[in-house]
C-alpha cells in the first residue's frame, strides 16, 4: 500500500481478514512470509510501530467500560505520549467533527452502539498515527451514524495524510472512501484494483430497459442476451458482456420494435461482491 | 522507568475516580474480605484455645506469620489480581490484543488496567495483626527489624506475583489457567503457620520450591529473634530470581499467543 491511500479489504467471514490485520498490527506472528510497515516488522518491533498506528476493533473496546470518555482519551494520550498542547487542540477538534461534546463525560458502558464507535474512532487516532486499521468501523450502525464516521475518516484521515485500511461488509463504506480495493479469499487475494476495475472485470451481466410503443413480443436476441420482464411498454434484458455487447442487443431489439428510450444500467458493486463471494463458497463447497 | 511510574499512577487515579461511581461495590469488596480473613484468624484462635503452643510458638507469635503473610498477599491482591483473570477475561474475550497494539509493556498494562480494592482489606487486616502481635509480644523495633518487615513484606508480595505469574503463562495455551495458579497458590495455606511445625518436606518444598516461607515464616522469624531468621534477608534475591524467571516465562508464552492467534 502507498502512503495516504484508504484502501477498502473485504472478503468473506474467515476469509483472513482479521488475522491479517493481527499481522499488520503485531498482535501475530506471520507462519512464513515477511509483513513491513513503515519499513519495520511489525512484530518484532511492536511496540515502534504501535506508536504510529492507530485501531479500531469495531467489535471490541479499546475504552474502559466504567470510565468517562474524557477519562479514557486522556489516560490514552499519555500511553502514547501526545504532548499536553497537541492533544488539546486534537481533542477540541474531534469534539466537533465527531460531535462528542455531550458525550464527554458519559461512561462507556451508558452509550449507544453509535456513540460507542464515535467515541472509539476517537481514541484510535488521537496520537494521529500514520497507519490506521478499521476493521468494522460501521458495523450495526444506522444510517446517520454511518455517514458521519464516513465523513468523519474522510476529512480526518485525508486531510491528514493517513494511511487506512478498512475492513468493511457495507459496500457503501468502500464505494464512499476507498480508490482502491482488496479482495481476499481463502488467504490469496483475488482482486486489488480500482472500484472501477472490479466492475469491469467481475460484471460479467448487465442490463439494459427499454421503453417502446408497443408491448414487446417474443424478441429475438443475440446470443447470451435473455429478458428478465416485460411489461406492457417496457422490457427488462439481462446479457452477458463477454459474449454479446449493449450495441449488439440495443440494435437487435431496435430492429424488431420501436424504442422511445433506454437505459444501461451500471453494475452495483453490491451484485458483484455478492457474486465473488458466493463462487468463493461454492469452492468451499466442492 | 519513570514514565512507566507515572503512567501507573494516572491508572490507579482512573480505576479510583471508577471506583468511585461504585462506592458501595469498593466498600463492600473491602469489607467481605476483612471478614473472610476475620473468620481465618478466628481458626487459627480456636485452635490456639486448645493448643496453647504450636511447637513452641504461643498465639501472638502465630498471628505474627499470619499477619506478614497477608501483607504480602495484599500486595498481589491489590497490584496483580489481573494475573488470574487474565485468560478468563482478556484472552478469551479478546481484549488482550488491545494491550498489544500499544506503545507499552503488555504485562505492565495488563496489571495496571485493574488496581484491585479488595485487597485493601487484606493490607488492613495484616497490618492489623502485625501490631496487635507485636503489642502483645512487647516487641521493641529496631530501624533493622522495621527494615525487615518492610523487605519481607514487598519481597513475599512479588514471590507471590511471580508465582501468580508463572502459572497464568498457561492461559496462552489453555485459556483458564485459574486451576494451575490455585494449584501453587493455595499452598501459601501452610505458611500462614510457623513452618517448623511441619514435616521436612514441607517445609523444604516452601523454602526452596514454592517459597511462600520467605513471605512468612522466615521474616516473623527474625523479628521475633529465633533460629532462622537470618535466612530471612534472602527473600529479596529469592523475589528477584522468581520475577526474571516469571517474565521470560511469560514473553516465551507470549510468544506462542502471538505465533498462533486465538
Amino acid at each position: 500500500m502507498d502512503a495516504g491511500e484508504i484502501v477498502g479489504y473485504i472478503g468473506v467471514n474467515g476469509a483472513g481478514k482479521s488475522t491479517t490485520i493481527k499481522m499488520l498490527t503485531g498482535v501475530l506472528m506471520p507462519t512464513s512470509g515477511e509483513v513491513r510497515v513503515l519499513g519495520r516488522d511489525p512484530h518484532k518491533q511492536r511496540v515502534d510501530n504501535a506508536r504510529d498506528i492507530g485501531v479500531v476493533f469495531g467489535q471490541r473496546t479499546q475504552l474502559w467500560w466504567d470510565l468517562a470518555l474524557i477519562e479514557s482519551l486522556n489516560l490514552i494520550a499519555k500511553i502514547y505520549d501526545v504532548p499536553p498542547d497537541r492533544y488539546k487542540n486534537i481533542l477540541d477538534q474531534f469534539t466537533e467533527t465527531l460531535d462528542l461534546g455531550a458525550l464527554l463525560n458519559v461512561p462507556v458502558r451508558n452509550m449507544s452502539l453509535g456513540q460507542k464507535m464515535r467515541s472509539e474512532l476517537a481514541a484510535a487516532l488521537i496520537h494521529e498515527p500514520k497507519v490506521v486499521y478499521l476493521d468494522e468501523p460501521t458495523i450495526g450502525l444506522d444510517l446517520i451514524v454511518k455517514e458521519r464516521i464516513r465523513d468523519f475518516i474522510k476529512a480526518e484521515c485525508g486531510a491528514k495524510g493517513m494511511t487506512v485500511m478498512l475492513t468493511t461488509h457495507d459496500l457503501g463504506d468502500i464505494e464512499e472512501l476507498c480508490q482502491r480495493v482488496i479482495i481476499i479469499d481463502d488467504g490469496q487475494v483475488i482482486y486489488d484494483g480500482p472500484i472501477q476495475t472490479i466492475k469491469k472485470r467481475f460484471g460479467k451481466f448487465r442490463e439494459i430497459s427499454f421503453d417502446t410503443m408497443k408491448e414487446a413480443k417474443s424478441l429475438q436476441l443475440p446470443d447470451g442476451a435473455q429478458v428478465l420482464s416485460a411489461e406492457e411498454r417496457k422490457v427488462h434484458i439481462r446479457f452477458d458482456r463477454t459474449v454479446s455487447s449493449a450495441s449488439k442487443v440495443a440494435s437487435a431489439v431496435m430492429n424488431q420494435i420501436e424504442v422511445t428510450d433506454f437505459s444501461l444500467s451500471e453494475p452495483d458493486l453490491a451484485d458483484i461482491v455478492k457474486q465473488i463471494y458466493n463462487g468463493a463458497l461454492e469452492r468451499e463447497a466442492r | 522507568m519513570t514514565r512507566y511510574m507515572s503512567l501507573y499512577w494516572l491508572f490507579l487515579l482512573q480505576r479510583l475516580k471508577a471506583l468511585m461511581e461504585y462506592r458501595a461495590s469498593f466498600i463492600l469488596g473491602a469489607t467481605s474480605t476483612i471478614i473472610w480473613q476475620g473468620s481465618s484468624i478466628a481458626a487459627v484462635w480456636v485452635v490456639m484455645q486448645n493448643v496453647p503452643s504450636l511447637n513452641g510458638w504461643n498465639y501472638d507469635e502465630v498471628l505474627m506469620v499470619y499477619g506478614i503473610i497477608t501483607l504480602a498477599k495484599s500486595i498481589n491482591h491489590m497490584f496483580a489480581d489481573n494475573l488470574w483473570t487474565v485468560g478468563r477475561v482478556y484472552i478469551r474475550a479478546g481484549g488482550f490484543d488491545r494491550f498489544l497494539v500499544r506503545p507499552i509493556d503488555p504485562l505492565f498494562h495488563l496489571l495496571a488496567d485493574r488496581f484491585c480494592q479488595d485487597g485493601v482489606g487484606n493490607f488492613i487486616v495484616g497490618l492489623a495483626l502485625v501490631v496487635k502481635a507485636s503489642v502483645d509480644l512487647d516487641i521493641t523495633w529496631t530501624p533493622l527489624m522495621v527494615a525487615m518487615l518492610a523487605v519481607g513484606v514487598i519481597s513475599g508480595g512479588f514471590i507471590f506475583i511471580a508465582l501468580n505469574l508463572i502459572t497464568c503463562v498457561s492461559s496462552f495455551w489453555i485459556i483458564d489457567s485459574v486451576p494451575i495458579t490455585r494449584l501453587v497458590f493455595d499452598n501459601h495455606l501452610f505458611a500462614q503457620y510457623p513452618l517448623s511445625i511441619y514435616p521436612k518436606a514441607i517445609s523444604i518444598l516452601l523454602t526452596w520450591v514454592i517459597p511462600y516461607g520467605f513471605a512468612s515464616f522466615y521474616p516473623a522469624s527474625y523479628l521475633l529473634g529465633r533460629e532462622m531468621g537470618n535466612l530471612a534477608w534472602v527473600s529479596p534475591l529469592i523475589a528477584a530470581f522468581l520475577m526474571f524467571i516469571g517474565y521470560r516465562f511469560w514473553q516465551f508464552g507470549l510468544k506462542y499467543y502471538s505465533g498462533t492467534g486465538s
